[in-house]
């Protein structure tokens, strides 16, 4: 690239697609078309989801702008002001080093997230610009594998998916197992709710990927390795293809890689989009070509995985890792954290929060840091009141236990779990009832139908969690509800009907008040649960119109700067009023 | 091979290494329900029926596919695990469709298997029929013609046009037996040497002897009557149950042994303690036979008749006197039966008076139609209010106009009196017929109920006194023979269980799966079957049978019995008997509605020459999948779906008959339920013989 050009990189990740970023590119490929001389390059996601598209400007020496939520206007203004005129637009631009930036950036600790929305990840070379593929090479040159898996050993490395199972210790089982053929996977069967955590990195970043898995794979002494990634990522999927075609034509992948007796090669298996086969035994499964349904263990993937062979399964993120840990050393890694929990961990911070977006964070900061301090908390005036962590088989932590540290066992404790990263924030406006409705109804749906109590017991909850969400709930509900979850949890077979009473159990636990509200009041606090709420308008209106203007049914009467009223035959208690509202004068009755 | 060492219920085992903890406890005897588990297929663990403990353990785990490691040590059997086992058993329950046994059966008090009996019916067989009815009700000849027939209101052809005439029926079985001149003897137990009292020689006294003896004890039965019978004789018209027909069915119990003591009556002529000491056990049939009064003035004046006094009367003479305008009041059947016998006595004229509408009648709808009829006339939403001897030397009845008000606890409208409505009638004779009470006053030493009853329990018909026992109206209160003879056969289970000195227990009870009421069942059911109406019973014309006392139906002929009983859809499970669900359901005293919610809709495929698929019944266990794709290799059936709408299907959701058919038997037989059964099974819920009940025990 020439130095005397200034280089324009787009966002081009799902998330910036999502926002506009096709637009924006275009509109700067049109103006190329008609002259404009800059350096044009793509790049995944920086991670700050809620400010999207973003578009890094370098100018010739080297000084960097990255301005956020670019819109097609937005663009047209940076060509002519910042590339043409060189006159960078302060007001547009994001200043990593001030206020709320440095406290979201502040607090993290990239590891794997370190070259997203850094790089272009359609080429190899930006990876290996970073000192990408160099932990290969080193552990081929070393050629001791034992040693390797005594290094991700001592890092303290633990599954990123959420199961928290050492993954030195993983490796070392697949490793004593000898066998004539092993397999490594990389989990990226990413379903979670509110979980986009793969997604980025294997946009963002895919060759990270593809080098753990070849270290994984020198290790355990595999030669061939499937990504399992859902057919609902079709840019990562992309990505990934073009990241194997380039490493094998670099000859990092393939036979003899980089001149060593080591042969190694990656397929990309799609995935139909079962929640279900991100479960190990299921997901080998439909690899297999058979219906993803989980099956007992043991035996472990380890000794009898893939096609009956000894298989090393772990997910994107950590996979991710493990060329940091190489290059830098396990010490490096084991530094940050608590005493069980190592290294960092990427979370997706989605619902009720002002910055929402990826983050990744040191172990052991406390929840209330990500989600106020980095987070920014609700953005509106309502309060935080609880975050959903480890998606539907996660649990509901309430606000009162945000001191709670981020450490695979402390989570535990309070009913959630890790998980893969999911956080789903909720305010004051979220009926905790209906929460747990959402997610057993998401794990209904994705049980595989295989074990009784998945498929029947948590159909039957979902039917009395609806009932009590409608208003007719009944006293018996909620013990009978406990009985299923306890029951249900404590006799499936595979991860998903083991943890889909988590949100049920965790919402009983912290907001029994509020199932019980609805049993025998028949009342929604929160203002969600249409048959039990009604909203009004209290004396703090202005008269400013506001809420009547969105009524979707028109029935709210009232002229400017009078007192509004609402006509509760017709109002259908969308609660658009509410949200609308900026004097918090609609009431939930 | 590798050996491993665990402990199974406290027990050191050694086993060779693989052994799953299952196949050990099979092998040491030890029962763990199971239902996905088969020994030709690998460990599939759907099913968690077969959870154990093990200790370390926070989860129970599927012993079907969790290997015996060494040091292990594993409890079979806990409060827990039961508990678990239970909700599996529960949980497929909620999501099963269909009925263990036909609605006619399970709604019939005495559990008559009656597809089975209609089955040979329309096949020819009336012997055989006649055998499976008299396993379960000694009396078909006299209840085919009286019975108010519960099986008929639940019969599924009601969604089709009308339900089988299954009442009469069974009455031409028995009828047809006899006239063949070869009674239907039963075989009997070896005799125990055990003598059992029976008191009341009604309909649940007479079960309880047949029974008695076919299980091998001697009975001596006592009424107070001089003839045997009790209601069904001395309670209801010859016009309807010719008394021969009694006698015949009497004839085969006295055949096996019994002996008849009458007019013999308890208090009387016998003592219970007289009873207790000379015989072994003691049954009370006693019956319901006091008339309920109508507590109004001028009750006793002369020419006001009990209904219950006046059939026993013109039962005994059927040359009986009765005035000219006969009144009867009630709205019962033997309100009914005591207006068509009054006519047939020479009354001109008859009215029923009673306090409801026609709707609310408890009589038999074809009765009051028969009645009307014959000339009855209806008096409805009128009561009596006093009864005077009139001057004129006829009784003056003052009536009172009534109007219906709010439901009361029957659920019927209240009748309420209508102010100043009062009036005056003139009849010749007033019949009360308002109900019977209960006169257990002779009992003494044993305990009653507020309402006079014996306080007996209704299942195992057990008293107070271990060595009495009673059943029929004398517990339940007035009621229909039917409930009266299932009691009867009842308590004869007891009482064989107290002779041989076992717990008693009663009759084993089954677990029944049911689709619901007949109002409730999906109409599908009765998709596939066409039209056919109910065979009509030929009756005498209405001139000719209000001279006498003649029967007024008369019978099927053979081609209209062949021909009804084929209208019988057959409903009940093919697999009632070998299905594991039912078997597990009785073990866990599983409750079908224990967690309601939707369940699957009924789906049938039916689409293949010998086997029905009946997904409504699958528990998803997997047998069929893993059959034909490990062992049959044709892939016939698999998994679709998620959640609670995964199903087993045909290939490529093509009809049963599109797929590779190779070895389905195998599929039909490995089934744990009834979900894939051959067409040719024949629907057969009982075996004919009645034998001593041995206590359900799975596989």
């Amino acid at each position: 690239m020439s130095e005397m050009r200034k280089t324009i990189v787009v966002g081009m990740s799902s998330c910036n697609i999502a926002a506009g970023a096709e637009k924006v590119y275009g509109i700067i490929r049109e103006k190329m078309a008609d002259g404009l001389d800059v350096n044009l390059s793509i790049t995944g996601c920086l991670g700050l989801c809620f400010c999207e598209p973003q578009v890094r400007v370098i100018d010739e020496d080297g000084s960097e702008h990255l301005y956020v939520d670019v819109t097609p206007e937005r663009i047209t203004g940076i060509i002519d002001e910042h590339l043409k005129g060189g006159r960078p637009i302060a007001a547009w631009a994001s200043d990593l080093n001030q206020g709320a930036m440095v406290k979201l950036l502040g607090k993290q600790r990239r590891i794997v997230l370190a070259n997203c929305g850094r790089i272009n990840p359609e080429r190899i070379d930006d990876y290996l610009a970073q000192g990408g593929y160099q932990a290969l090479e080193r552990v081929l040159r070393e050629n001791r594998p034992a040693a390797v898996i005594d290094e991700v050993l001592a890092s303290g490395l633990r599954g990123r998916g959420g199961g928290g199972f050492s993954t030195g210790l993983k490796w070392r089982f697949a490793y004593n197992n000898k066998a004539d053929k092993k397999f490594v996977i990389c989990n990226a069967d990413e379903g979670d709710p509110g979980a986009f955590m793969d997604r980025t990195v294997l946009e963002s970043d895919p060759h990270a990927v593809l080098e753990g898995m070849a270290i994984g794979a020198f290790a355990t002494g595999a030669d061939e390795a499937y990504i399992y990634c859902r057919a609902e990522y079709p840019l990562a999927v992309k990505r990934l293809d073009l990241a194997i075609a380039q490493a094998r034509e670099r000859g990092l992948l393939g036979k003899s890689i980089l001149g060593t007796p080591f042969s190694f090669d990656i397929h990309v298996k799609e995935g139909a989009g079962a929640f279900v086969c991100g479960e190990e035994t299921a997901l080998m499964a439909s690899i297999e070509g058979r219906r993803g349904m989980p099956r007992i263990r043991p035996p472990f993937p380890a000794e009898a995985g893939l096609l009956g062979k000894p298989t090393t399964i772990n997910n994107v993120e950590t996979w991710a890792n493990i060329p940091w840990i190489i290059r830098h050393g396990a010490a490096d890694f084991a530094a940050q954290g608590t005493e069980k929990s190592k290294g960092s961990k990427v979370f997706a911070l989605a619902g009720k929060i002002k910055r929402g977006g990826l983050v990744e964070v040191p172990m052991g900061i406390t929840l209330d840091e990500i989600i106020h301090d980095i987070g920014g908390g609700t953005g509106s005036k309502r309060q935080v009141k609880a975050v959903q962590m480890g998606g539907p088989s996660g649990g509901c932590v309430p606000r009162q236990l945000f001191d709670t540290r981020i450490d695979y066992d402390e989570v535990v404790k309070t009913g959630a779990i890790m998980g893969s990263g999911g956080m789903v924030v909720m305010d004051e406006t979220t009926c905790m009832v209906d929460v747990a409705r959402y997610f057993l109804n998401f794990t209904q749906l994705e049980s595989c139908g295989k074990c009784t109590f998945c498929r029947i017991g948590t159909t039957r909850m979902l039917e009395i969690l609806t009932r009590i969400c409608h208003g007719r709930g009944k006293p018996e509900d909620i013990p009978m509800l406990e009985d299923l979850a306890d029951q249900i949890k404590h006799t499936s077979l595979c991860g998903l009907g083991q943890t889909a009473p988590n949100p049920v159990l965790t919402t009983l636990r912290y907001f029994r008040d509020e199932y019980e509200e609805h049993i025998h009041e028949k009342r929604c606090r929160a203002g969600k649960c249409r048959d039990l709420c009604s909203f009004e308008i209290t004396d703090r209106c202005v008269g400013c119109t506001l809420c009547a203007r969105n009524c979707p049914v028109n029935c709210i009467a009232g002229a400017s700067k009078e007192l509004h009223v609402i006509d509760q035959n017709r109002c259908i208690r969308c609660g658009v009023c509410r949200d609308v509202c900026p004097f918090d004068a609609v009431a939930v009755r | 091979m590798e050996r491993i060492t665990f402990a199974l219920d406290g027990k050191k085992l050694t086993v060779a290494k693989g052994t799953t903890i299952l196949e050990a406890a099979r092998a040491e005897g030890i029962f763990i329900p199971t239902f996905c588990h088969n020994e030709k297929l690998k460990p599939f663990a759907s099913c968690f029926v077969c959870v154990v403990e093990i200790a370390g353990r926070a989860g129970l785990v599927p012993s079907c596919s969790t290997m015996a490691a060494e040091g292990m040590t594993v409890v079979t059997d806990s409060e827990r695990i039961r508990k678990a086992r239970r909700t599996c058993v529960e949980l497929l329950l909620s999501d099963h469709e269909g009925d263990c046994l036909g609605p006619c059966m399970t709604t019939c008090p005495a559990g008559i298997d009656i597809p089975g009996f209609v089955k040979h019916l329309a096949e020819g067989n009336d012997r055989a029929a006649l055998e499976l009815i008299k396993r379960n009700m000694p009396l078909p000849a006299v209840l085919g013609r009286i019975c108010t027939r519960p099986c008929e209101g639940e019969c599924r052809r009601k969604l089709v046009e009308e339900p089988i005439a299954i009442c009469q029926l069974h009455r031409f079985a028995a009828d047809r037996v006899s006239a063949s001149g070869v009674e239907y003897i039963p075989r009997k137990a070896p005799s125990s040497g055990k003598r059992v009292a029976v008191v009341g020689a009604g309909p649940a006294g007479l079960s309880a002897a047949y029974y008695l003896h076919l299980l091998g004890h001697r009975c001596t039965v006592f009424d107070m009557h001089e003839k045997a019978g009790g209601m069904t004789r001395y309670g209801i018209p010859s016009y309807r149950l010719p008394r021969e027909v009694i006698e015949r069915e009497v004839a085969v119990i006295k055949e096996l042994g019994a002996e008849f003591r009458f007019n013999t009556r308890l208090g009387v002529d016998i003592t219970l303690d007289r009873l207790c000491a000379d015989f072994d056990a003691v049954f009370l049939g006693l019956g319901a036979q006091l008339a309920k009064p109508m507590s109004i003035r001028g009750e006793e004046t002369e020419g006001v008749l009990s209904g219950i006094g006046f059939l026993g009367a013109s039962s005994r003479d059927e040359s009986l006197k009765i005035g000219r305008r006969v009144m009867v009041v009630g709205g019962g059947n033997t309100a009914v039966d005591a207006a068509r016998t009054a006519l047939r006595l020479g009354a001109g004229e008859v009215s029923i008076l009673y306090r409801r509408t026609r709707a609310e009648m408890p009589a038999w709808e074809e009765e009051i139609h028969a009645a009307e009829k014959e000339g009855v006339r209806l008096d409805i939403l009128a009561a009596p209010v006093a009864i005077d001897q009139g001057p004129d030397g006829f009784l003056h009845v003052t009536c009172i106009e009534m109007e219906l008000g709010e439901p009361d606890a029957s659920g019927r409208r209240r009748p309420i009196p209508k102010p100043g409505s009062e009036h005056l009638r003139v009849v010749d004779n007033v019949i009360a017929a308002i109900g019977q009470d209960v006169d257990a006053s002779d009992c003494s030493g044993l305990r009653l109920t507020k309402w006079q009853t014996i306080d007996a329990d209704l299942h195992r018909g057990t008293t107070n006194i271990d060595k009495i026992f009673a059943g029929g109206d004398c517990v339940s209160g007035a009621d229909i023979a039917v409930t009266a003879v299932a009691a009867g056969r009842r308590a004869a289970v007891s009482i064989d269980q107290y002779l041989r000195g076992e717990k008693v227990t009663g009759e084993p009870v089954l677990y029944n799966h049911t689709m619901g009421r007949i109002t409730e069942v999906d109409s599908r059911v009765a998709e596939g079957f066409d039209k056919v109406p109910r065979a009509a019973m030929p009756e005498r014309e209405v001139e000719e049978r209000i001279r006498g006392f003649a029967e007024v139906e008369t019978g099927f002929s053979e081609a209209a019995v062949r021909q009804e009983a084929a209208r019988c859809m057959e409903c009940g499970c093919r697999d009632v008997n070998e299905c594991r669900l039912r078997s597990y359901a009785t073990e866990f005293h599983a409750d079908q509605f224990h967690y309601r919610g939707l369940k699957r809709v009924y789906e049938r495929d039916d689409s293949h020459a010998e086997v029905v698929y009946d997904a409504h019944k699958c528990i998803q266990c997997g047998n069929c999948v893993r059959l034909s794709e490990e062992i049959l290799g044709t892939s016939a059936v698999g998994f679709t779906g998620r959640g609670i709408s995964a199903r087993v299907r045909p290939a490529m959701g093509r009809p049963l008959a599109e797929v590779d058919g190779k070895g389905i038997d195998q599929l039909v037989e490995n089934c744990p339920v009834g979900a894939l059964i051959r067409k040719d099974d024949r629907v057969a819920a009982l075996e004919p013989e009645f034998k001593r009940p041995e206590p359900p025990h799975p596989e």
